[in-house]
């Protein structure tokens, strides 16, 4: 990328440009808003000084807006991590919050839930979305239907939690459906067990977010050369060999970015927890979202919850760090 | 030749079977639902499921007179359609310097922009409590509007910009050839030739808008800035329980619009769901 500043100099005026007459009004105000405090300076007569601020000027206001609600909140759950916070008195307790917290059983086990459901949901939505993407991405019919595909997406997240709210325990649905096919007897109690509890959430997320993956699989498996396809064909390669050794690394990259993108999303699941199980039976659901809600606004450990939560921002930097920072190089690519 | 005839014919009864199954899947739920919507009450809980309910409009009534619906409605037009305009207003520009301008730290400004879209709402939800609570905007829509603005603002920029990436240079240099000033090619030749990208960004960003949970949950707190997504989960306390038909109604009554918006940008959803990494 050059600097595009080469022709400041250049003297034939724009408005002059045959680029139709309803053209000769919009420049000159493009130019009074260019330098609104210089009023008759023309733009390519500005300092060397302004033009190498002008991309800085440009980004300015997004990066104030983003500082205001990541740095602020940032440095002040910082602060506040370092006090006891009863309603309006803040207590000092320097780093009493954080030691609590390292010996607190439900932090760690909120961190291994999250980790635990985001693990198991994550490769499910990702299997079934590349076998469904490389089923679809040929099929004319398909495309034309791939909106029916991408439904689950557009429902409104705490709307889908009440769906299968309704379909595991109020309704059980899922219970008489099962029993049906002979596969249980009675209904089940959802979130009478840990398993079946955590079951319930990752089944609405993968039912949610698989067409996530589906859509961004599917351009990834149309982008890519028919060709070198073609041609293992021809060498009479079968179609999971094709599969696997042809198309899979080549979309290698754009695996790595929409599952990035997912796995972030995944980590700070919220809504589902909050209608379907409220972290119950025993905590056994609980992720890191909700322990730092429930620590702030159920039991209004302020100073708690914002401990946890800067916990989780420095986990959250790291990984952006390392894994997020490559995979959209990747994705670049 | 057989072997592959036989491969390819296993495969489309295969592939049909198994896309026909998934679709299945994504489709019985939302009918499943719809069918709650408009049943009475008395068939939404039952020790059997019921699959063939009785039609009624009955969510449809307490919806007309108990809940104020068009005013969680207009909650969520006002907070939503607010935010993507400061997303448009800010993004736009800080796009056009990340794509078009060569500048010490650029990468890092990128990165920077498209890191907080990795950071949890919750890890912010109690900081932006205070802070929203210092400045007296709890539980009012503005509030909603700046919250929305922020947590979309990256995903907004790296849209636009992967498209002003794709813009030829040359397009560019000859409007400067005749002395346009930056901000007039922006205005000009940028911004009108990647519109496709603003719209998907911009559709985008109003559906995460639409979806937000967490941060409507904290700041909202009574029907003067309940949103359709919150009102949902408060519907659900008092003596009635969980009314379920009416949330099936109101969800679907959300669903709509969101889903016209998309198919209009079908085509370019993969390409805004990845903030433009990946060219569908």
């Amino acid at each position: 990328m050059s600097r595009p500043d080469c022709s400041w100099a250049t003297a034939k005026p724009y408005r002059s440009d045959p680029m139709g007459p309803d053209l000769s009004q919009v420049p000159a105000q493009g130019v009074a808003q260019a330098a609104p405090d210089r009023r008759g300076t023309l733009p390519r007569r500005r300092s060397p000084l302004l033009r190498k601020a002008f991309p800085y000027l440009l980004l300015a206001p997004a990066m104030v807006y983003l500082l205001a609600i990541t740095l602020y909140p940032g440095l002040f759950a910082i602060y506040q991590s370092l006090f006891v916070v009863k309603f309006l008195t803040w207590t000092w307790t320097g780093f009493g919050n954080y030691s609590a917290i390292l010996q607190d059983r439900e932090f760690w086990a909120a961190l291994g839930n999250t980790a635990l459901i985001g693990a198991i949901s994550l490769s499910l939505q990702t299997a079934i979305a590349l076998a469904l993407a490389y089923f679809a991405y040929r099929d004319p019919l398909i495309r034309g239907w791939r909106i029916v595909f991408l439904m689950p997406m557009l429902f409104m997240p705490s709307a889908v939690a009440f769906i299968w709210k309704l379909a595991f325990n109020d309704g059980r649905v899922i219970s008489d459906l099962l029993g049906r096919l002979g596969l249980i007897e009675g209904n089940l109690d959802w979130l009478g067990s840990i398993w079946l509890a955590r079951l319930t959430l990752i089944v609405a997320d993968v039912w949610q977010w698989t067409p996530f993956l589906f859509i961004i699989f599917v351009a990834a498996l149309q982008g890519q050369d028919q060709e070198i396809e073609e041609a293992a064909r021809l060498d009479g390669a079968s179609w999971p060999a094709i599969f696997w050794n042809v198309s899979l690394p080549m979309m290698r990259p754009v695996i790595v970015v929409a599952v990035t993108l997912r796995g972030i999303d995944i980590t700070t699941m919220f809504t589902n927890v909050y209608v379907m199980t409220q972290g119950s039976p025993g905590g056994a659901t609980e992720t890191m979202s909700y322990f730092i809600y429930r620590q702030g606004f159920r039991m209004f450990n302020f100073g708690y919850a914002s401990a946890a939560s800067v916990l989780m921002l420095i986990l959250t930097v790291v990984i952006a760090q390392t894994v997020v920072k490559r995979a959209f190089h990747s994705g670049k690519q | 030749m057989a072997t592959t005839r036989k491969t390819r014919g296993e495969s489309l009864l295969l592939r049909y079977l198994v896309l026909g199954g998934w679709a299945l899947v994504c489709l019985l739920p939302i009918l499943w639902f719809l069918s709650v919507g408009f049943r009475p009450r008395t068939e939404v809980i039952t020790p059997k499921p019921i699959y063939w309910p009785t039609f009624s409009l009955d969510a449809w009534h307490l919806l007309m007179s108990d809940w104020p619906i068009a005013l969680y409605l207009r909650n969520s037009v006002i907070a939503v359609a607010g935010s993507v305009i400061i997303d448009l207003v800010l993004a736009i520009p800080a796009a056009f310097a990340l794509a078009r301008y060569d500048f010490r730290g650029r990468e890092d400004i990128g990165f920077y922009i498209l890191s907080t879209r990795m950071m949890a709402p919750a890890i912010v939800a109690v900081p932006i409590f205070f802070l929203f609570k210092t400045l007296g905007l709890l539980d009012s829509v503005w509030a909603l509007m700046l919250i929305y603005a922020a947590i979309n603002l990256s995903l907004v920029t790296w849209i636009i910009r992967s498209y002003m990436l794709d813009i030829p240079k040359e397009l560019e240099d000859a409007a400067r050839t005749d002395g346009a000033g930056d901000l007039t090619i922006l205005r000009e030749i940028i911004v009108p030739a990647c519109l496709p990208g603003i719209i998907t960004a911009a559709v985008i960003a109003a559906i995460f808008a639409i979806n937000e949970f967490l941060f409507t949950l904290l700041i909202a707190s009574t029907s003067d800035a309940y949103t359709m997504s919150v009102a949902l989960a408060n519907f659900t306390g008092g003596s009635d329980g969980i009314i379920y038909n009416a949330i099936a109604l109101v969800s679907f009554i959300a669903f709509v619009p969101i889903l016209i918006l998309v198919i209009l940008i079908q085509k370019h959803l993969s390409r805004g769901l990845t903030m433009g990494a990946v060219k569908g």
